[in-house]
């Protein structure tokens, strides 16, 4: 595969320490005495260009003996995942007398626990944030700025779209926790029944191969275009991107849909769609994982969990399932993922002893027993996560390799405006996806003029009432 | 006597009220009744005009805002063109819904007032809709319209009913909308059914003897017996039942969530996507009491004939 623009070499992230607990406590300690102080202060600013003088020394935050911690998170598609969080959770707690309880709901449900949470002042001490609602729920997020200084001294650069989520007015309000990269899984047996030797490169190459699988009389490669919190997202947002679209410009104010680069993203998809692509706007993220293992489809954009299901539990089409990168469009590779991170509410009594637990999870030994465990389907949000044996480890499987891959050109939807209350509204109302579904309805013939209008104007609503 | 004479002496309006406020049961009625006028006032009317006053405000999460008079309001109508959709989407869902509900919540009342075996098993089943936790319901019919492993669709297929695959039920406008509707007819349809029997109970059975003695048809007999001695519950039903609908939050946002592309956004789920994902308290607000002048309107005019009747 090329190298994109999003694979060039970051310095920062060049950055790479080999970490053990021990390390951690030790070099966080020097860190509080003030004898690592000037990596820190760099890390202070929340970016190497800014000034960092005043900047305090980062401290270690201390677990409180007989605190009760509730931590909030999403339902892992892996379970296993979950098993090996909340061991570590417990193994923290049994080593600092602390009660940790992890609470688990379905990820379409948890903004709406959030939101309460954030609006009652009361609930979890933690709470898993999704994409931007740092920037949604900034006031009622504990600066945890230091914390996050403390883990960029020990592991380097955060990822960018971490950083861009988490970081609202130059204050962490979250810990960055995880990516989770999404990336095509296919059958290589109708592939290669279709004559398709390999995953598509680019766009066109995907419209030719959703023509040659329907030629053969074979499944299809299938994506939702309805209202899925992350397959629809991460499919059409890099789609439009990948065409030089955007909804907004990098001001975050004005509204910039109404493009020639928005048509021809549109019209791409039409074509792929009338070539043979199937799009599905009823469908909500469990739905294409089901659709691929009752062997309804060819191939679709997922995050790992269908290939790791196939490979650890179902075991039915696994050998013949391979993965590819998201394919490139004429002004290059884009990439979004799901992206998680932590944040430690103002309201928590024990928010002293919720950092320190957040600092535990993210140790570099205690992460990759955790991206093992959850095989890939997790990337790590710093430059140290970057070599993950998960992906380049010895036992690696080289079939997971688009998955790391999809990681660097990644951006957050909205982008390149910064992320703010605005860029996630927009994300929350689908709106450019449903710009595309309208445009891919009745087999990709729909009304492409009426639907870019639509979402200009939707856009416009968002990001130009006044405030 | 004394008791007796002022039983029969007549007294002035004004003084019988005074002493009858003035005694002890009058003092222990509003006791018992300080309990329900708390419990409606905390969680009924204070959210209510909470909700009122947020609708005119710009608050979001965490940050009360300030009032802006009809801002929202004109935002609603005049920019944000999914509301118009939802809007419509809300009086089309209700309309027809109630129709059907309203038609079939009759049939079922007039069969389950018939003598026949296993009728109380009858009864208890076709209960179930209604007692089952909608969101439960609401996820088995997901399922039953999935595209993928509809039951409905395998079953018209075998039927011979529609071709294969069947329809995308959720893939199109037009038949997601439909889904929704068929869902809450199926789960509404019960309350009437069952408040319609309650009613049915209640007409006196010598009226319909003495109109077959008359001559009287089924059809004369149920056009002038039944529906006019129904007619208070069935005001009663359709108005409770069109609240609930107009307000019905849950089957659409579990089946649909406003997909595809926002045709399927009801008022509740609309008011929900700006309040609680999107963290706008007031524009959520705004679009959620937006249709309380025509229910208020609605109710009076109910009640108004209810009690005309009487």
């Amino acid at each position: 595969m090329s190298e994109q623009a999003g694979d060039q070499k970051d310095p920062e992230r060049e950055v790479w320490f080999p970490w053990t607990r021990r390390k951690f406590l030790t070099a966080a300690s020097m860190a509080a005495a003030g004898l690592a102080a000037a990596p820190v202060l760099e890390a202070c600013g929340g970016g190497g260009n800014q000034s960092t003088s005043s900047t305090p020394a980062a401290k270690v935050p201390k677990p409180r003996s007989g605190a009760s911690i509730r931590l909030l998170q999403w339902v892992h598609f892996v379970p296993a995942a979950d098993a090996e969080f909340i061991r570590q959770c417990n193994e923290f707690g049994s080593k600092n007398n602390v009660k940790v309880a992890v609470e688990r709901i379905t990820a379409d449900q948890l903004q709406t626990k959030t939101a309460a949470a954030v609006e009652a002042s009361s609930g979890p001490d933690i709470i898993q944030m999704q994409y931007g609602w740092p920037h949604l729920y900034a006031s009622q997020c504990e600066d945890v700025t230091n914390d996050v200084n403390l883990l960029k001294q020990q592991l380097g650069a955060v990822a960018s779209v971490n950083d861009a989520f988490s970081k609202v007015d130059g204050v962490y309000r979250a810990v960055p926790y995880t990516i989770v990269p999404n990336a095509f899984t296919y059958r290589t047996d109708y592939f290669q029944k279709a004559g398709i030797a390999s995953w598509p490169k680019t766009w066109d190459d995907f419209t030719q191969a959703a023509g040659k699988l329907k030629a053969a009389g074979v499944p299809p490669i299938s994506q939702t275009d309805g209202h899925a919190y992350g397959d629809s997202l991460t499919m059409w947002n890099p789609v439009l991107w990948s065409f030089g679209g955007r909804e907004v410009n990098a001001d975050g104010k004005t509204v910039v849909i109404n493009s020639k680069e928005t048509r021809n993203a549109i019209k791409w998809a039409q074509k792929a769609v009338q070539a043979g692509f199937v799009v599905h706007p009823e469908w909500l993220d469990p739905d294409n994982n089901q659709a691929y293992h009752a062997d309804r489809i060819s191939a679709t954009l997922n995050g790992a969990s269908i290939y790791i299901r196939e490979k650890v539990e179902f075991h039915h089409f696994d050998k013949v399932s391979d993965n590819g990168i998201v394919p490139a469009g004429p002004k290059g590779l884009f990439t979004m993922n799901l992206i998680f991170d932590h944040a430690v509410m103002k309201y928590s009594p024990e928010k002293e002893t919720a950092r320190a637990l957040l600092l535990y999870l993210m140790d570099r030994d205690n992460y990759f027993k955790y991206t093992k465990i959850a095989g890939g389907y997790n990337a790590g949000p710093f430059a140290a996560f970057d070599n993950d044996p998960v992906f380049v480890g010895p036992d690696a499987d080289p079939k997971m390799k688009p998955f790391q891959q999809v990681v660097k050109p990644g951006k957050w939807p909205g982008w390149p405006a910064p992320p703010s209350k605005q860029t996630a509204q927009a994300q929350t109302q689908y709106i450019t996806a449903d710009m595309f579904a309208k445009s891919l309805q009745n087999n990709g013939t729909g009304d492409l003029e009426s639907a870019v209008k639509e979402a200009e104007s939707r856009l416009k609503a968002i990001f130009e009432r006044p405030s | 006597m004394g008791i007796i004479a002022e039983r029969v002496a007549p007294q002035k309006p004004g003084y019988i009220r005074s002493r009858w406020l003035a005694s002890g049961e009058a003092r222990f009625g509003y006791l018992l009744l300080a309990p329900t006028l708390v419990m409606l006032g905390v969680f009924l009317a204070w959210p209510f005009l909470f909700g009122l006053w947020l609708s005119l405000t710009n608050a979001e999460l965490q940050n009360p805002g300030h009032f802006i008079g009809l801002a929202n309001f004109k935002f609603e109508f005049l920019v944000d063109r999914p509301f118009l959709q939802a809007f419509t989407n809300t009086f089309l869902y209700t309309g027809v819904t109630t129709v059907f509900k309203l038609g079939l919540g009759m049939v079922m009342a007039l069969l389950l007032n018939q003598v026949f075996p296993l009728q109380r098993f009858a009864r208890a089943a076709l209960l179930l809709p209604w007692i089952i936790p909608t969101v439960l319901s609401t996820l088995a019919w997901k399922w039953m319209f999935d595209p993928t492993f509809s039951v409905v669709n395998w079953a018209a297929v075998q039927l011979h009913l529609v071709g294969y695959p069947g329809p995308n039920w959720f893939g199109g406008t037009k038949t997601a909308l439909t889904a929704l509707m068929i869902v809450n007819i199926w789960r509404g349809m019960p309350f009437y059914g069952i408040s319609f029997l309650a009613g049915l109970q209640t007409i006196p059975v010598d009226l319909y003897e003495a109109a077959r003695v008359d001559g009287a048809s089924r059809w004369q007999q149920f056009l002038n017996i039944t529906v006019p001695l129904l007619r208070p519950v069935l005001l009663v039903v359709l108005m409770l039942s069109t609240i609930l609908t107009f307000a019905d939050f849950q089957v659409p946002f579990v089946l649909t969530n406003g997909a595809p592309f926002n045709s399927t956004h009801v008022l509740a789920t609309w008011a929900y996507q700006w309040g609680v994902p999107g963290g706008e308290i007031g524009l959520g607000a705004a679009v959620s009491v937006v249709l309380f002048p025509l229910l208020a309107v609605l109710v009076a005019g109910t009640l108004l004939l209810i009690r005309r009747r009487d």
